[in-house]
């Protein structure tokens, strides 16, 4: 029996455990991972059409750069306002972390927006390959960017019932970690769909 | 509320360093509905995955007896048959072995490691209910004509959600023993004083985190495709294909994983020795993670088993399994030796995967060309057999902080060996079909299999399902209440034998000693 060993004097208190974060970042490395198999099979796909001599896009179809473009702009500026709030915070700056936030959630339904606009825009049959995989891919990452959303705002709410602040942000954090993710994902569909096409 | 919050009857105990172990557990409906107390949650993965296992084998077993003549004898009409042993193949992977090792591991790996609550319990109760209510409409998909081959689109739809539905809540389970592991160690545990077997189940379930997401995001594809697209992509046939990679080697390898680690923890204690080169043992479990990552085979291209990397992959699946083995008889060189009911299970479990991985390492020699016949089937079973009979030696072995009192000890010795018969049985012919058999004796489904042979997987099939009924047997004591559980029956060497028996809510009763080396029981035993 081991029981013995409770007579020994208690372990020191340990550091805060940094458990949203590791979780949070394993759970963007996943997310990653659905997404780097995706856009794969799209490259692979198209590849394929392409080296033997046929056009990827059917007849009638295009893929118009400016809301594309439009779309990766504000995911970009989306992740200065989201740095500006966990900044805001490790200041204690609460209004500038609010507004930085809301700012954040602001641009990120504004990306939604300007992709659902894109859909209207490309005539792409979903019954077509290319048709298929681009609302599958696309889809996919509005709603990673719509968890990233709800995340953010969660994490509005929890500091302003004060659970986070300069000492402790971590999170504020996790919610931009993934956030940056979801703009890395952007930025590889960006540049596979939108500009090669 | 977020399911990343911890629920009040954990909240207590994961932010203050005094334990909370004064307020009443909850009882009835209550204690298993509402729990985000990890021992319940790994009390219900196991016995879920346990009857899924039942009926599992069942299946397995009817179609070894059509397959020694499959021309002839109808257990399954033609009509249903791919439909049938496709349900077979998942189940085996993502309703029986997947979920019963996850089982254990809920229950063990925040004991091991000093925390006083699984990560994310909400989180993790959430996994548990996921995947049940996913397993049960995968099964019914079947039930509608769905799933691969299936004629019914609405039944194929199902299919692809709820096996959507089963990865996710798989991928859920994996993130949160995966941070309990990274987040929620007590102090002075470093990962390199981290017991083998929480290491390993970290291994496997950051493989399963960075590798199932590519099975999710197959489906997600190929459910646009088949509902909204007209099966541009390939629709309904193309199905069992895209996720044939999650059910052969390297990727059937990560579930057994975490077998590594749990060899190493209970042999060692059996043996009464401090494992020897604790940092080879754990790179070896990191390699097997690496060499495991299956993903690479996520493509259309059926040759992609024939790539260089593959066949490395392959060759190099071995050696961590003989590493341990080899650390292990290093361990009874040194140590003293103990008939445990425990060291049962791990040593058959251990032959089985030397097995399994042996094959596998044969099978990637391309001279050979096994690769996609039934050979790739026997090396599966033998894992997942592997598997099975090391998740239930942990269930033996950790009775005392899953259930209410120690295992039935003389029909737990039983059980391992006639699991590894069965595992065996039921592997063996295959491997050698696959290699000696010509033409349709190769084939990967109920039709393979030399003729003879499949009389053999039928014999093992049936003493296969008597090693499940067995082990539930032994396991019955686990239900009764009593006050006289022993803290560590075995003489333990990590933190979990320090919790009483069964563990309270909190894990710990006191307050834990800074761990100064990977095996603090036996530091404090020299102490005293």
């Amino acid at each position: 029996m081991a029981s013995a060993a409770l007579v020994l004097p208690p372990a020191a208190p340990p550091a805060r455990p940094r458990v949203l974060l590791v979780g949070t970042a394993l759970a963007s490395a996943a997310t990653f991972m659905a997404f780097a198999w995706m856009i794969g099979l799209y490259v692979s796909e198209r590849s394929a059409v392409v080296s033997a001599g046929g056009t990827w896009l059917p007849d009638g179809s295009n893929i118009p750069l400016t809301p594309g473009n439009m779309a990766f702009a504000t995911m970009l500026i989306s992740g200065v306002s989201i740095w500006w709030a966990v900044e805001s915070v490790g200041r204690n700056d609460r209004q500038m972390a609010y507004l930085a936030l809301a700012l954040s959630i602001l641009l990120g339904a504004a990306v939604i927006n300007a992709t659902s606009f894109l859909y209207s825009q490309i005539d792409l049959p979903v019954a077509s390959t290319p048709g298929a995989l681009i609302y599958t891919i696309t889809g996919a990452h509005i709603a990673m960017l719509g968890f990233a959303m709800v995340y953010a705002a969660v994490m509005v709410f929890r500091t302003l019932g004060g659970e986070y602040s300069g000492r402790d942000r971590e999170g504020l954090v996790a919610a931009a970690l993934f956030w940056y993710v979801t703009i890395a994902v952007h930025a590889v569909i960006w540049y596979a769909i939108y500009i090669v096409k | 509320m977020a399911v990343t919050e911890t629920p009040p009857e954990t909240v207590a105990a994961a932010g203050s360093a005094t334990p909370a172990a004064t307020r009443p557990a909850p009882t009835g409906l209550a204690a298993v509905l509402g729990s985000g107390d990890h021992k319940v949650i790994g009390r219900l993965y196991i016995v879920t995955s346990l009857l899924f296992g039942l009926a599992t084998v069942v299946l397995g077993g009817l179609f070894a007896f059509e397959s020694v003549d499959a021309a002839t004898l109808e257990v399954f009409s033609s009509g249903s048959v791919l439909q049938s042993f496709s349900l077979f193949r998942l189940a085996t992977v993502f309703l029986v072995a997947i979920p019963l090792v996850i089982g254990v591991a809920m229950a063990v790996v925040p004991l091991q490691v000093g925390a006083p609550a699984v990560a994310f319990p909400r989180a993790a109760a959430a996994s548990y209910w996921a995947w049940l209510v996913g397993s049960l409409l995968f099964i019914a998909s079947y039930l509608m004509d769905g799933g691969p081959g299936g004629t019914s689109g609405s039944g194929v739809n199902l299919w692809i959600a709820s096996f959507g539905m089963v990865l996710v809540a798989i991928l859920l389970a994996s993130l949160c023993l995966a941070t309990t592991v990274f987040a929620l160690r007590t102090s002075g545990l470093s990962l390199a004083r981290t017991p083998l077997f929480s290491w390993s189940v970290a291994v496997a379930a950051v493989l399963w985190l960075f590798t199932l997401p590519v099975l999710v995001a197959t489906l997600v594809v190929s459910y646009v495709d088949h509902r909204h697209a007209g099966g541009v992509l390939g629709g309904n046939a193309a199905l069992a294909p895209r996720v044939g990679w999650a059910l052969r080697n390297p990727q059937v390898y990560v579930v057994a994983i975490p077998l590594l680690g749990f060899f190493a923890d209970v042999l060692a204690t059996t043996a009464k020795a401090r494992l020897a080169l604790p940092g080879a043992a754990r790179a070896a479990i990191g390699g097997a993670g690496v060499v495991s990552f299956g993903a690479v085979l996520a493509t259309n291209d059926a040759s992609a088993v024939e790539t260089p990397l593959v066949i490395a992959m392959g060759l190099a699946a071995v050696l961590p399994a003989l590493l341990i083995a080899g650390l292990i008889g290093d361990l009874f060189r040194r140590g003293s030796f103990r008939l445990t009911t425990g060291a049962v299970y791990a040593v058959s479990s251990l032959l089985l995967v030397l097995v399994a991985t042996g094959a596998g390492a044969l099978g990637s020699i391309p001279a050979l060309e096994t690769a996609g016949t039934i050979y790739d089937i026997g090396v599966a079973h033998a894992t997942l057999v592997a598997a099975v009979i090391a998740a239930l030696g942990g269930v033996h072995w950790w009775a005392t902080k899953i259930g209410r009192q120690g295992a039935n000890e003389s029909l737990g010795k039983l059980v391992p060996l006639v699991l590894l018969i069965g595992g065996l049985l039921v592997s063996a012919p295959h491997l050698v079909s696959g290699i000696a058999g010509e033409g349709i004796e190769t084939s990967p489904d109920w039709t393979g299999g030399i003729e003879g042979l499949n009389y053999v997987v039928v014999a093992g099939s049936v003493v296969l399902l008597l090693g499940l009924l067995l082990a539930a047997a032994s396991f019955l004591p686990l239900f009764k209440a009593s006050d006289q559980s022993p803290r560590d029956p075995w003489e333990g060497q990590t933190l979990e034998w320090l919790s009483p028996s069964p563990p309270p809510i909190g894990n710990f009763d006191a307050d834990l000693p800074t761990v100064t080396s990977a095996e603090p029981l036996v530091d404090l035993r020299e102490e005293n």
